[in-house]
């Protein structure tokens, strides 16, 4: 288990936002199943964590679950608390009773997505497509979509259909969505995969800059720890083990 | 308002891919299109031959084959069925005949006198006579006496009473000239009362009224004969079934009427087949296409699940779609129709006399978009319900 916790981000933490025990979730196709393991796991408010591991090892699937996208197939405890003030939701049991609006709800609350492609609506302008978030939850028109899109250098491709946008800028406007109805915790799946070390090292850092600027709770999947450490985020533990015959894979997280 | 967010979204989705939505709407028009040409083509084509059916009075005619006895009483009660328009007592043919002379022409034109009354169906564009001396000519009959309306004429009729020929005059008012439809020989419409005055003096009965002299009348008078009209083409089959019941036989129209009829019912039940199967296929063409295209847009819809939509908002997405796509087609299939109708109706007024044989009424093109768009909800209800179950993380993965 190795743990860093930044000096900075350990006097921003508050109580535990995601507490999970003994949560499994498996996938076969072909004969082939992978299952990824996460025996204990805790993240604070104000934490910034780091999910760093090679391809296939279930970055995507842990974020999907701790986003509420993908169902894990057996649950202890998952237990999900983003305002302290109130009292912590049973995610396990929600899913249990297939309560996929609640969890639509939640999500739509508290986190922001931002996917490892894009995931852009080509018929709406950039503008609408990093508002969307903002609209669904009724929020004020303000300058936030502005501020954001100024910050991350978009803001002239404001009225343009993500269709006419190079794939770094099309994943700076998903990282503004990400943020734009101000969550309390961003989940990023690999934001910068699709484009160069130089400019991803250099998108990365901005989204770190304005989620810290917004005390948010990111979790960041990639497979470049290098430059993300530099950024001072914790990176999770986990370990990959391989059958001898290489069907089954097994990836087991804690932290 | 979140459903009105999902219809603007679906909306600028549907606009965004216009090549795609226009490919739809052309698939729609492409079905509906000629499905409303084919029943405009039974419509206006059944429909002249109704029309025309009820538009000419002498298809509602029903005449007895035989003579008979008839009573003023029998009269009445057919009179009093619903199905019965007209009736009047006829009397007896060889006394029903008139001659006829006018200061205009120097000829004599021996007429048919026909029984009528107000109410008349042949004689529905002119008055009908309405005392004794009043007279309605059929159009060869006015011609030949070089006639016009008001004008007076001498009638005479003759008898041979007691071994001897007798012949008197009447003093008669032209009020009015039949439609050449209504009587084509040489006729004359006149009161019922008149023709019983003439036949009461071929017979030798005394005429009071005209001092036509002669034996006493019997006390009850029967006729061998009597006009009748049923209300409507469709009564006519009925009229006859009864008369027949009672031993009166008839000659009608009935066969053609029911000829017509029957091709009505044939070419509807084509129609039906055809507009069914039409329906059935479009119905499935479009239920695949929103199918395929929920399939396509996997990705975008989980994008709206993932930033919050719940499923029954995502349920309207398809929904309104296929509605655009149901009421565009919908239109373009009426333009497709109107123009082919055109088309049709110019070709053909030569031998239709202008009469139109590609028609529909307002009503129909409103029922063509009520169960198109019904169509298109219910195939797009299928979808969306597929569409609702696609869970956040099934799309986001797509290659
Ligand atoms: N829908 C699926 N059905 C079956 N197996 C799946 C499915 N999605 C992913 N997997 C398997 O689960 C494992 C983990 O996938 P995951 O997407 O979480 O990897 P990752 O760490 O995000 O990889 P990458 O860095 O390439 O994005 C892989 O072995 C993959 O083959
Ligand atoms: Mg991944």
């Amino acid at each position: 288990m190795e743990t860093q916790p930044h000096s900075d981000a350990t006097q921003r933490e508050g109580g535990t936002i995601y507490h999970l025990r003994n949560v499994v979730l498996d996938r076969k196709s072909e004969g082939v199943s992978f299952r990824l393991n996460v025996p204990s796991l805790q993240i604070r408010q104000g934490e910034q964590i780091a999910v760093i591991g090679e391809s296939g090892c279930g970055k995507s699937t842990l974020l999907d679950i701790l986003a509420f996208i993908a169902k894990p197939s057996d649950i202890d405890s998952f237990r999900f608390r983003p305002n302290l003030a109130d009292s912590p939701t049973d995610i396990g049991a929600l899913w249990d009773k297939k309560q996929l609006n609640a969890l639509g709800d939640m999500r739509k609350q508290h986190i922001g997505y931002v996917m490892q492609t894009g995931g852009l609506l080509p018929y709406l302008t950039v503008r609408d497509n990093i508002n969307l978030s903002r609209n669904v939850l009724k929020m004020k028109k303000d300058d936030t979509v502005d501020t954001l899109a100024r910050e991350l250098g978009i803001a002239r491709h404001l009225d343009k259909l993500p269709g006419t946008l190079s794939t770094g800028e099309r994943q700076r406007v998903a990282i503004a969505r990400g943020l734009a109805h101000q969550p309390s915790i961003v989940i990023a799946d690999e934001p910068t995969a699709s484009v160069d070390p130089f400019a991803a090292e250099k998108i990365m850092a901005l989204f770190m800059e304005l989620a810290e600027d917004r005390n948010i709770t990111v979790i960041v999947a990639s497979h470049a720890w290098r430059h993300i450490k530099r950024l001072g985020l914790r990176r999770l533990a986990h370990h990959t083990s391989r059958s001898e015959d290489g069907r089954t894979t097994e990836t087991v997280v804690n932290g | 308002m979140k459903l009105f967010k999902t219809l603007r979204l679906a909306t600028k989705d549907y606009l965004h891919e216009w090549q795609v939505s226009i490919c739809f709407v052309l698939a729609l028009a492409a079905v509906l299109g000629p499905m409303l040409v084919l029943f405009g083509l039974k419509f206006g084509i059944i429909g002249g031959m109704i029309d025309e059916l009820i538009e000419d009075p002498t298809n509602r005619e029903i005449r007895p084959v035989s003579s008979a006895r008839f009573d003023d009483n029998w009269i009445n009660q057919m009179r009093a069925r619903k199905d019965v328009e007209f009736i009047l007592p006829r009397t007896r043919s060889i006394a029903a005949t008139v001659q006829l002379s006018s200061d205009k022409a120097d000829r004599f034109v021996n007429v048919e006198m026909i029984p009528t009354a107000s109410g008349d169906p042949l004689l529905q564009k002119t008055s009908a006579p309405e005392t004794i001396n009043q007279i309605v000519l059929s159009p060869t009959a006015a011609r030949k006496l070089n006639i016009e309306l008001g004008d007076q004429i001498q009638g005479s009729v003759t008898r041979r009473y007691l071994g001897e020929a007798e012949r008197v005059e009447l003093s008669l008012t032209v009020v009015g000239i039949a439609d050449a439809d209504a009587f084509t020989r040489d006729g004359a419409f006149v009161n019922l009362e008149l023709m019983e005055a003439i036949e009461n003096y071929r017979d030798g009965i005394a005429v009071t009224q005209f001092k036509w002299s002669g034996s006493e009348a019997p006390s009850e008078r029967t006729y061998p004969s009597f006009r009748l009209f049923s209300r409507s083409i469709y009564d006519v089959a009925g009229l006859q079934k009864a008369l027949n019941a009672v031993g009166v036989e008839v000659r009608t129209k009935s066969s053609d009427i029911e000829l017509v009829m029957k091709m009505d019912r044939n070419l509807t039940m084509v129609y039906w087949a055809i507009a069914i199967i039409g329906l059935f296929g479009f119905s499935l063409s479009l239920g695949a296409s929103l199918w395929a295209n929920v399939d396509r847009k996997r990705k975008e819809l989980s994008v709206l699940r993932l930033v919050g939509f719940r499923t029954g908002d995502i349920v309207w997405f398809p929904m309104t779609q296929a509605i655009y796509t149901a009421v565009l087609g919908w239109g373009l299939a009426i333009g497709l129709y109107q123009a082919v109708a055109i088309t049709i109706n110019t070709m053909m007024a030569d031998q239709t006399e202008g009469q139109s044989v590609c028609v529909l009424l307002p009503e129909h093109f409103a029922a063509a978009g009520v169960v198109t768009v019904l169509a298109a909800i219910i195939s797009a209800a299928l979808s969306g319900a597929r569409a609702a179950r696609i869970a956040p993380s099934d799309g986001l993965r797509e290659i």
